[in-house]
């Protein structure tokens, strides 16, 4: 029997420090996840907060039995899944793909340290890639390789079944693979 | 090795690297600036406030939201109090540590302490009966008293003297709103959030005695009596001064010249 989260039960039973440990437990990785696929600190920054404003509005009005058996990892995850999606669509609709500016690097590059022995243009590059796979690939291959989630997690955070989990992410870091050896993907290349 | 091999191979090791430069990439994913901002702006914008008050009945808890104070009570621990306000107001309550809360909760301790000090107050999930009731109600002189059928009056809702008990009964700001001046129609006290005892603590506090309200009682059987002439003083000889220079509205009448004359009897008759 998968033991519940104690700070769910804290939400629940009403503790007034619990909100705030909430948000002190996710946040980084909640905006970690919505920048590398947002790839603009500022909407990410915009995306966990709708996320968390969404998930206390949410506690605010589920029963307290829901609240004590929630697995607040992959729900939130999900709820920011759900924010990201809305803002691809919002872009979809404001800029057509083909005008995108190639400059996006430019507002994530200066939110990645410049530390020694740092890859930035390689990580940069990483990113942007990303972009090139389908949503789902895209979803799978953040949860598992920048989130480092089991598939199991995932499955539920995605609501796709497991097995279809690690076919995304075999595929979607397949064709990145082939973005990276300097292959074509048939798509347009490197 | 083939070429179809070589060719596996080499984007094997190319999977590995971008596996590689994903995981690396990660932990870089960081914001800039103070990561403490992100945390105050999740909380100010997703959850209500609440802040323990001193009152005239000892230390009670406040949850206040952008727009004012929403819930006043007393209860076991903050823990109870939160989900009381979760399961009226829908809404999680964090401590409020922020300044703007600060600001409120000294403006609360203020006005509970009796100063004359406006304190926002948000009742935006009331009916628009019960607002009006309670803003009746929030204009009560300290020291004073008036009955449910006074307040249904100045509501608009002249006949709405037992809907008027209900709104006190769940008044969300006991203290800020001072339903503990709103007494039965017969003269009696009646109930109180806090207790039947509390609400005679607190009018007695402010000024008013039980013997005036004993002699409310009497006053208003007179009344019957002999609409006509002014009441003669109580027993025990002195004038009620619940029944004092505020007429009907709350508004400042002329004094009279004759203190043991009572204003315009304010039930509407």
């Amino acid at each position: 029997m998968i033991k519940s989260d104690p700070l769910s039960r804290r939400l629940a039973a009403g503790d007034l420090d619990a909100p705030r440990q909430l948000v002190e437990r996710h946040h980084a990785e909640l905006y970690r996840y919505a920048l590398a696929l947002l790839r603009d600190a500022p909407a990410a920054e915009d995306a966990v907060q709708e996320t968390f404003e969404r998930a206390f509005a949410a506690l605010g009005k589920y029963p307290e039995d829901r609240i004590k058996a929630l697995f607040l990892r992959p729900w939130l995850y999900r709820i920011a899944l759900n924010v990201v999606r809305n803002a691809w669509r919002e872009r979809r609709r404001e800029v057509p793909v083909a005008e995108m500016p190639e400059g996006t690097g430019g507002r994530l590059g200066t939110a990645l340290s410049s530390a020694p022995g740092s890859d930035t243009e390689a990580w940069l590059d990483t990113l942007a890639a990303l972009e090139r796979l389908s949503e789902r690939q895209r979803v799978a291959v953040a949860l598992r390789y920048i989130e480092d989630l089991p598939y199991a997690e995932i499955a539920e955070i995605a609501s796709w079944p497991e097995g279809t989990c690690k076919t995304l992410v075999r595929r979607g870091i397949g064709r990145l693979g082939i973005l990276f050896s300097g292959g074509s993907d048939g798509k347009g290349g490197r | 090795m083939n070429d179809e091999g070589s060719r596996r191979v080499g984007e094997e090791s190319s999977e590995r690297r971008v596996a590689d430069l994903l995981r690396e990439v990660a932990p870089r994913l960081t914001p800039g600036g103070d990561p403490n901002r992100l945390v105050e702006r999740a909380l100010a914008r997703g959850t209500d406030r609440v802040f323990t008050c001193d009152s005239p009945l000892g230390e009670v808890y406040v949850g206040v939201s952008d727009k004012g104070v929403r819930l006043v009570g007393r209860t076991d621990s903050p823990e109870q109090f939160a989900r009381r306000y979760r399961e009226r107001f829908g809404r999680l309550l964090s401590w409020g540590k922020d300044a703007r809360t600060r600001r409120l909760a000294e403006r609360t301790a203020a006005a509970l302490a009796g100063k004359k000090i406006e304190v926002p107050v948000d009742l935006s999930e009331t009916t628009s009966f019960q607002r009006r009731v309670l803003e009746v109600v929030a204009g009560i002189p300290r020291g004073e008293v008036r009955p449910y059928l006074w307040v249904a009056h100045e509501a608009g809702s002249p006949k709405a003297s037992r809907a008027v008990g209900t709104v006190m009964a769940k008044n969300p700001v006991p203290l800020l709103i001072p339903c503990h001046r709103v007494v039965r129609n017969d003269g009696a006290a009646g109930s109180y959030a806090f207790g039947a005892r509390a609400k005679l603590d607190l009018l007695e506090e402010e000024g008013v005695s039980p013997e005036e309200l004993a002699a409310l009682l009497t006053l208003r059987r007179r009344q019957r009596a002999s609409s006509a002439t002014p009441p003669a003083a109580t027993p025990g000889g002195f004038v009620p001064k619940i029944v004092g220079l505020f007429g009907p509205s709350g508004t400042r009448r002329p004094p009279d010249t004759d203190p043991a004359r009572c204003a315009t009897p304010w039930w509407p008759e």
